[in-house]
Formats: structure tokens, sequence, C-alpha cells
């Protein structure tokens, strides 16, 4: 194992150094795919329930019906560890998916990612998340998907409780005042909704602190940042406007259920919750109501309204290339990542009520197009336009920052300690643990 | 047929070993036999013994070489002497880790024990519908993982939970927060990690208890014997080969603990509940340490060889 | 020992003196509490799995709510269908019993054979060598995991069903549990066998073996579970869906996002009965006594 590696990394630099020039922009018949039928592999997980693997390569091998993707299986919630495993035993497929970026890193620094600079060239600049896999100047994965956050707010509920909808101005002060406002007209309302649900993950709260907060770094160690937003979460579950931790965690709640079945007028939450929530409405596992979606409440009225761009934060899903893959299939996987990154796999993806990176009109036309997505304007405009900040900036310390944040999290909310106090604590197992 | 005479001597164990003195005139058909005897145990061990060496005890050993590196997965691993080691004693997560181990260990260990003795000698009878009980009793070794975390959570729920309105009702006036808060999170895992196991041991102590021959009891009886010294002079001394592996296996899993505090509290609230096992995973696969959560593993490793070797002597002693 | 007698058996012989009659309506009395002792403490112990029964029933939103709802509304019988038709649960089934019986079996066969070596042959460092086996459970598993994996991939063996055979069949488990077994069984009784004559292995085959049914019973079924429920192993060994089994199937059944918690439950149902199955016709070999295998001591 030890000495194959270096001889991957080697042949992927010669491979580099000769398919550098031919690959073009995305979607293009490619010279280099034309000799005789290829086939690549390409890691998925949950293949059932995950359409999108299977449509990107459908979608690609219609328009080039010699290259064959295949799928290898991977179980989504251990896709790491299976995937660490495989390429360090030499059995991984050609192409395989960063699922967060909190691993890519392990990738890269690792060696088994193959350079795909030339495929990020040739990307429209308009695609989310692209410079998040570079690393010292080159691109190491390209973003076919990108969620980012925003605030899906159920319009029956707001009514029965006469609170204003979200108009797209909102920072987290309104957002708050919404919530308890929500609360109590619910409760005279006879509904024992709740005004709002966050979830328990520390992202929740961490990756807004992170996006929004002028100046904040995740791997500086001072997370100072986070103060702000930690008052205000263990203020909103005090209120009662809101779960709490404990009740959440002990009774594992879904956030599925409870803005599905209009336990929560509001809920933060990822783009891909759209596809979801349609799909649980259509089989009758979620209730019929009315919904939105609104721009995710900002930290200060600046990047506020309609006509500013809202500040969120989400991680791109990516594709990278084994570097230990067939010389010969260099170019034709190259291709693939440029089409999947591109304007066709983008379509496709939408078709699936997927988010691609890639939020061209024509792609946000189609992805509205979908049965039963809200079709408002300010929902439009939340799906579309705001600038995704990520959640795990790519960093050799990043994992073991977010797992000390991680311990911080549960820390505070359960209310075992004050958040100053959680806080300074985490600074200082920074400063001993990581660096 | 002669040999086979003397290499039973040989090999039994109680009383004083026959190979010690017994003369000069001796020595030499003994080497002979010792070396006959050798061969024959090793035939019955090797099966199993190639088996275990090729696929456990190597990459052990590779585990021990790793962890004097610092090692990525993939690439090649860098020597750095001790440095991990050294590394460790300055990490206050890894000395929280290590505490909430010997803490949960101490606790769960003996409280296991007892449980599963008491089960076993309860249901060591001929009742009706010991079957049944004995069924139920594994059960919880047999539900799913996640029913158990669900179940448990919402029994420990601290307003709306059964178990606090119970204690609230005995009139205790802060019931705990169990597994929401930091302080009683511990407690609460034990709980549910006894009620988990103790069928488990049970099982293997019931198997144990078959080999105390009836007639013991019988004689013991007859001598005015209550319940207790029975239990006492006759039940646990045939039992004490089975408790020694009962406790040996039930330390080593408890230091080991890994996935019922996963579903339970993954660790928290805070690090409250972070434990060694999960500590080496958290390094190894999330934070890509491999070298270093190495270095952890062994400690955890030598942890245990302590105290299984401590035990082993204990045994032994009482054996001589 | 056997101290529950059967009711009333000879007693209706003779007339009974009053303290008789109190003593026995004492007896009957502290059954009756022991018994409703047991069925408290089982339904207790049993809530769990009774959960996880009920929430097979549900609609998938409905299995984890506030307060908990102890009555599925209404009954969905309809996952129990979903779950045979949706997925691959023939296979999953297939290749666990296949994996289960075959693990047990070389298990049961080589631990034993090995603690016969351990417990009764005395040669120069046996109790060494019997530590090092023991000292290997000390490691968790994820810690070596990776090694192992390369090692076993190297050869050709992984995404096999031989990887989890390898993988399970030799661990030091059951060794141990057989040797602490044997050293009960009194000496005397292979020290006549072999002044007749009879070799290790002969003594080994048919008198230590026919002993030890209940040693042997339990790690029977204790391997059988451990295999049957072993989820770690299967999710790094087992790429191909044909060879997955039974609780890498249901846990990669499970969407990302969106989990459906009820189905899981159908399928932990259906993982448990067999086993539960087992556990209920088995039980009676793990009490099995040297003294009714028909051999005195």
């Amino acid at each position: 194992m030890k000495r194959m590696i270096p001889t991957a990394a080697g042949t992927a630099a010669v491979v580099l150094a000769l398919t550098a020039c031919s690959s073009g922009s995305g979607g293009d018949e490619p010279a280099a795919a034309a000799e005789g039928p290829v086939t690549l592999t390409l890691a998925g997980w949950s293949l059932s329930t995950t359409p999108e693997f299977q449509t990107l390569a459908d979608a690609y091998h219609e328009e080039n019906p010699d290259v064959t993707v295949e799928l290898a299986e991977y179980d989504a919630t251990e896709y790491d560890t299976q995937m660490i495993a495989d390429l360090a035993a030499g059995s991984a497929p050609d192409i395989y998916v960063q699922k967060n970026l909190k691993n890519f890193w392990t990738y890269q620094d690792g060696g088994q990612l193959m350079d795909v600079s030339d495929v990020t060239e040739g990307l429209d600049p308009a695609t989310g998340g692209v410079d998040f896999y570079e690393v010292d100047g080159s691109s190491y994965a390209v973003p076919y998907r990108q969620d980012s956050w925003v605030l899906y707010y159920n319009k029956d509920l707001f009514e029965q409780a006469g609170v204003a909808e979200p108009d797209g101005s909102w920072t987290w002060d309104d957002y708050a005042t919404a919530a308890e406002d929500l609360t109590s007209g619910l409760e005279e309302a006879g509904s024992d909704a709740l005004g709002t649900y966050q979830h328990s993950w520390q992202s929740v709260v961490q990756g807004f602190a992170l996006a929004q907060t002028e100046g904040a770094d995740l791997t500086s160690g001072d997370f100072g940042y986070l103060e702000p937003f930690y008052d205000q979460a263990v203020a909103l579950q005090d209120a009662g406007a809101q779960a709490d931790f404990g009740t959440v965690t002990t009774n594992q709640l879904t956030y599925q259920a409870q803005f599905g079945t209009q336990q929560a007028a509001m809920m933060p939450m990822g783009s891909w919750y759209v596809a979801t929530l349609l799909a649980q409405q259509e089989s009758g596992e979620a209730d019929e109501f009315e919904w939105g979606m609104a721009p995710i409440p900002q930290a200060d009225a600046s990047t506020t309204g309609t006509d500013a761009t809202p500040v969120t934060f989400g991680d791109p899903t990516g594709l990278g290339i084994n570097p230990a893959l067939d010389e010969e299939k260099v170019a034709a996987a190259k291709d693939f990542l440029a089409f999947a990154a591109g304007e066709g796999g983008a379509q496709a993806l939408a078709e699936i009520g997927i988010t691609p990176a890639l939020l061209s009109d024509s792609v946000v036309e189609t992805y509205f197009g979908l049965d039963g997505v809200p079709t408002d304007e300010l929902s439009q405009f939340a799906f579309a336009t705001h600038d995704t900040r990520p959640e795990n900036p790519v960093d050799a310390d990043t994992a073991a920052l977010q797992n000390i944040l991680g311990d911080t999290h549960s820390e505070i909310m359960s209310e075992s300690s004050s958040v100053a106090d959680a806080i300074e604590g985490a600074e200082s197992r920074a400063a001993a643990e990581v660096g | 047929m002669a040999t086979t005479a003397v290499d039973d001597r040989r090999s039994g164990p109680p009383g004083p070993l026959p190979d010690a003195p017994p003369g000069p005139r001796r020595r030499r058909p003994g080497s002979r036999l010792k070396r006959r005897n050798t061969l024959i145990g090793w035939s019955f061990i090797l099966p199993n013994f190639i088996g275990f060496a090729l696929l456990t005890l190597i990459p052990v050993v590779t585990l021990f070489y790793l962890s004097l590196t610092e090692w990525n997965v993939f690439g090649g691993a860098e020597w750095v002497g001790l440095d991990n080691f050294t590394r460790l004693v300055g990490d206050p997560s890894y000395r929280t880790a290590l505490w909430n181990t010997i803490y949960y260990s101490a606790v769960h260990i003996p409280a296991t024990l007892v449980a599963s003795l008491c089960l076993a000698l309860l249901l060591n009878r001929k009742l009706r519908g010991v079957a049944f009980f004995r069924t139920v009793a594994f059960f919880p070794y047999i539900t799913s993982i996640v029913a158990i975390a669900v179940v448990w959570n919402m029994l420990f729920s601290p307003e709306y939970g059964p178990i606090n309105q119970f204690l609230s009702f005995l009139g205790v006036e802060n019931p705990p927060g169990w597994t929401t808060s930091a302080d009683s999170s511990m407690p609460a895992v034990i709980i549910v990690g006894v009620w988990r196991e103790m069928g488990y041991y049970m099982l293997l102590l019931l198997a144990g208890l078959q080999t105390v021959p009836p007639e013991l009891y019988e004689a013991a009886r007859v001598d005015g014997a209550g319940a207790w010294s029975r239990f006492w002079n006759v039940t646990l001394p045939c039992l004490r080969p089975t408790m020694f592996f009962v406790t040996v296996i039930l330390t080593i899993n408890s230091l080991k603990v890994f996935d019922l505090i996963l579903v339970m509290t993954d660790g928290g609230p805070g690090q409250s509940t972070l434990v060694l096992s999960q500590f080496i995973y958290a390094k190894g696969f999330e934070e890509n340490q491999f070298g270093y959560a190495s270095a952890v593993a062994v400690t955890l490793f030598f942890l245990c060889i302590t105290v299984t070797i401590v035990q082993f002597l204990w045994n032994r002693r009482r054996d001589a | 020992m056997a101290a529950v007698s059967p009711p009333a058996a000879g007693a209706s012989a003779t007339p009974l003196r009053p303290a008789q009659v109190r003593a026995r309506w004492r007896r009957q009395a502290s059954r009756v509490a022991g018994y409703t002792a047991l069925a408290v403490a089982a339904a207790g112990i049993l809530l769990p799995f009774v959960w996880m029964v009920i929430s097979s029933l549900k609609e998938n939103n409905q299995v984890f709510t506030v307060p908990l709802q102890w009555i599925p509304d209404p009954f969905v019988w309809q996952n129990y269908v979903d779950i045979w038709a949706k997925s691959d649960m023939t296979t999953w089934i297939k290749n666990t019993l296949v994996l289960s019986v075959s693990v047990t079996f070389l298990q049961v066969l080589t631990g034993s054979f090995a603690a016969y070596g351990f417990s009764k042959m005395r040669f120069p460092g046996r109790d060494a060598l019997f530590l090092l086996y023991v000292a290997t459970i000390a490691v968790p598993w994820q810690a070596y995991m990776i090694p192992q994996f390369v090692m076993l991939s190297n050869v050709g063996l992984s995404n096999t069903l031989w990887s989890i055979l390898a993988l399970q069949t030799f661990s030091a488990f059951g060794v141990f549990l057989m040797k602490q077994y044997y050293e009960s069984i009194p000496e005397s009784l292979s020290e006549a066998a072999r002044i007749d004559g009879m070799s290790e292995y002969g003594i080994w085959r048919r008198i230590i073996l026919p002993l030890s049914t209940p040693a042997i019973a339990s790690l029977t079924l204790l391997t059988f579970v451990n295999t049957w429920n072993d989820y770690l192993g299967p999710l790094i060994y087992l790429r191909s869906p044909d060879l997955w089994t039974l609780q890498l199937g249901l846990q990669t059944f499970v969407g990302q996002y969106n989990a459906e918690h009820a189905l899981i439950m159908a399928g932990s149902v259906i993982s448990v009965l067999p086993i539960a199955v087992i556990f209920l016709f088995g039980q009676k070999f793990f009490v099995q006594g040297i003294a009714t295998a028909g051999v005195k001591g």
C-alpha cells in the first residue's frame, strides 16, 4: 500500500501534463473520450433513496454514449469511513463524492485527489462553492451541488397567529421577536405549535455566526464571535419559543416532522429540505399547508432587503478524481466532472429537486417549475440569491476545531455552563489540543 | 501405553506439579515427554492460532508501530518516536476521556456483575415459565440500539419522564436532568449499560452454574448450612472459573465501551460522557490522525492488560 | 437448588396440621409475589422492545413525538409489506444466515479445540500465549481495522463473504470461554480415560465435548447473535449489494436526509425475531448440567 501511493501520484502528474489542455468548457463532446467505450465508476450512497448519482450518470451517458458511468454504493452515514478504507486499500472508485468540506482536507492532504484545476477553469464563474476546493492555487474537486440555508415558514400558521410574514428584511432580532409573537399568538389560537424550530446540530448556531460575523475565523482559535448567537439561541429556548435542546435530543425529534407536521411555524434549514418536504406532502407523511422560503435572517441590517445579497452558509457537495484511476480514463473522468458541475448536470439535478451549484436563470426556472415548489417572489429570491460561506473552511485543523465546538454546542444548549464559560473552555482546549 | 499414563500425570492441574523434583533418573524421559506434550498442546491450539495470528495479532502489532508514527492512512507513516505519547500527557480531552472511562468502568463492572449473578441464580431454577423469563432477560442485548436510546432517553426525560415523576413522587426535591445535564449523564448511561448487558453475562453465568455438583449442595444442606452459606461456600467457589472469565470480559468491554454512549449521548453534554474508544474514533476517522489515535489505543490496551493481569494473578493465587 | 417443588405433590396423603397449612400458604403467597415481581421486571426490561414493535406500526413522522404516543394511529402494517417490497431482504437474510451459521460452527470447533490445549495440557509458554490471546480483546477494533482491511484487501478478500468469516471466526473470546469451562470439569474424568489408553484427541471428543453442552450452547448463541448483529465489520468489508447482511442492508436503506424510522424499526423487529426464537428453544441447553448429561464426576 505504501509503495502504491507515490506511483499513483506520479502517474497522475504525468497524465495531468498530458491532458491539461484537452478539457474545454463543460458538456462539449471531448476529443479525448472518443477512443472506444470507457467505463467510469462513481461513488454514491443510499442509491434507492438518493437519485442524484444515477441522474448524473444517465444524463452524462445520454450525451456521451461511449462513456458508461457505473455506481458504487456506499453507506450514507458512514460514507467517509468506508471511503477512507477503500482508498487506503486501493479499491476506491474512479470518481468519488466530497460529501462535506470537513473531510476534504483529509483526502487532499493525503494525496487522494487529482488536481482538477483545468476543469475548474472551464466552469461558469457563477458556479457556487468552486473556490472552497482550492488549496495553494490548485483545485482538487468541483462542486455539483450547493445547498445553502434559508428560512422555511408556514404561511398558514403565520396567518393563524396573526403575525406578519417575513419580507426579506429580517435580522436575527426580528426573527426572535417573530418567534415569540408566533408562540403566544398560536397559543391564543388554541394551537400547541411553537414559533420556530432549530435543530440540534451545531451548525444551526455556529454556521451563521461564522458566516455573518465580520472577521470571524474558525482557525484563529478565537471563538468570541459565537457569543451573541448563542445568547439568542439560549434566550429563545428559555422563552419557550422553540423546543429546548434536551427535548430535541432525548426525544430524537426530526426536523422533517417538526416542520412537516406543523409543530413549528418557522425553521432555518438547508435547501435540500425542499425536495424532502414535497415528497412527504405527497406521501401524506407531512401535512398539506402553504409554505415559503425567506432569506435567512442577518446579523445586521446592512445585508437585508431584496436589493442586497443575504449572507448564509452551506458546504458544497463536490466530485473529485481518485489519482489511482487508469491513465486512459482521466480525460473521460474530467469531462464527467465538467458536465456534472456545468449546465447539463445542473439542469438534470434541478429536475429532481436538488440544488445545483450552478444556479443559472434557466436552472432556477426548471427548479421552480417543479410541482409544489412555492413560486412567490421571496422564495425565488431566497433560493437563488445569496452569498454562501463555507461551514467548514478548508484547513488542516478544521475537523479538530469543529469537534471541540461540537462539545461546546451541547454544553451551552443543555445549559450545563454559561455561554461565556463554555466558549472560554473551547478556546483553551483549542490552544492546548490543536496546532 | 505406559507413556500415556505418565503423560496424564503431567497434564493434571490439581496438586503439585509432577514435573518438579522426582529424581535425576526420570529426567530424560521427562524432557522427551515434555516435548511430546508441547507438540500435542500446540496441535490443539494451532488451527485457531493461525487464524488469530494472521487476522488479529499482525494488525495489532502494526498498531503498536503506528503509535510511534504520524500517519494519515494514505501515505507512508513517518516515525516520530514517543511524540504521540508526550502529546497525550498534555491533552486535556484525553484526560477527560480517560477519567470518564474509568468512572464508567468502576461503577458499571460491579453493578453488572451483581445484577447478572442475581439473575442467573434466580433463573437457574425449575420455575414455571423460566424459559420465557430467561429469554426476556436476554432481550435487551438483542434489541436495536436505536430503540434503546430512544426509550431510555424518553424515560430519563427531565420534565415528563416517568423516572423523574417517580422521584418527585418519592419527594426528591431536584431530580437530576439525566442525559440532558453534564452532572448526571454518566450515571444515566451506566444504568442503561447495566440493563443492557446483564442478560448477556447472566447467560455465561448460567452455563457456569451447571458445573456445580448437586451433591455438594446436598452435603451442605445435611451439614445445616443456610442459603447464604451455601451460596458463599459452595456456589461461588465452584463458579470461580466462570466468574474469572466474566470479570475479565466485562472489564475489557467496559473499558472499551463505545456504541451505547454514541447513541445515548454522543459523548455530551459537553464532554461529560466522552470515553476513550470514542476519542480514538474521532482522532482517527474524523481528524485523520491515525498515529495519534493508535497511541491512545495503545494506552487503552495497557490499561486493560494491567487490570487483566492483576485479575489473572489473583485468580491463580486463589487456585493454588 | 430446585427449590420450588411441584404444587401440592404428595401433600394430600395425610391430613395437614395447621402449621403445615400456614407454611404452605406462605409458600404460595411468596410464589405469587415472586412471579408478580418477575412479571413487572420483565415488562420493564421489554419496554424498549415494545416501543420498537409499536414504532414499526406507525407512520414515519409519528415515531418521534412529544409526548410519546404508545398506540399507533392508524396501525401501519404496510411498513412490513414495504420493507419486503422496497428492500432486498431475502438476499440480506440469506447472507446473514450463511455467515452466522458458518462462523458459529467454526468458532465453536476451533475455539473448543484450542481451549483444550490451553486448559488440559501443560507446556512452556502456555500461559503467556493465552494472555496474548486475551490481551488482543482489549484493543478496540476501530483502532486497527484499517491495517487489517488493507491486508485482507491485498489478498483479495475484501468485498467477499470470506472476509467476514475470517474476521469473526478466530476470536479469542470463544477460546477463553471454553477454556474456563473446561477448567471446572473434574480432572479425574480425563485421567481415567488416559489410563484406559485414550489419546488426548479422543478425550476431547468423547469426554470433554459432551460434558460442556452449556458452554457450547452459550458460545453458539453469543457468536450467532454477534455475527447476526455485526454492523461495522460488514460496513467496512462488503460493498456489493448482493453481499450485504441484514444489519448493513437495513442501515444503508435509511436515506440520508430522510430517515424512515418506522421502516427501520419494522426491519429491526424482523431481524430480532429469529434470534428470539432460537433463544427460546435453545435455552434449555444452557442449563443442562453435568449431572443430567449422564456422567458423574
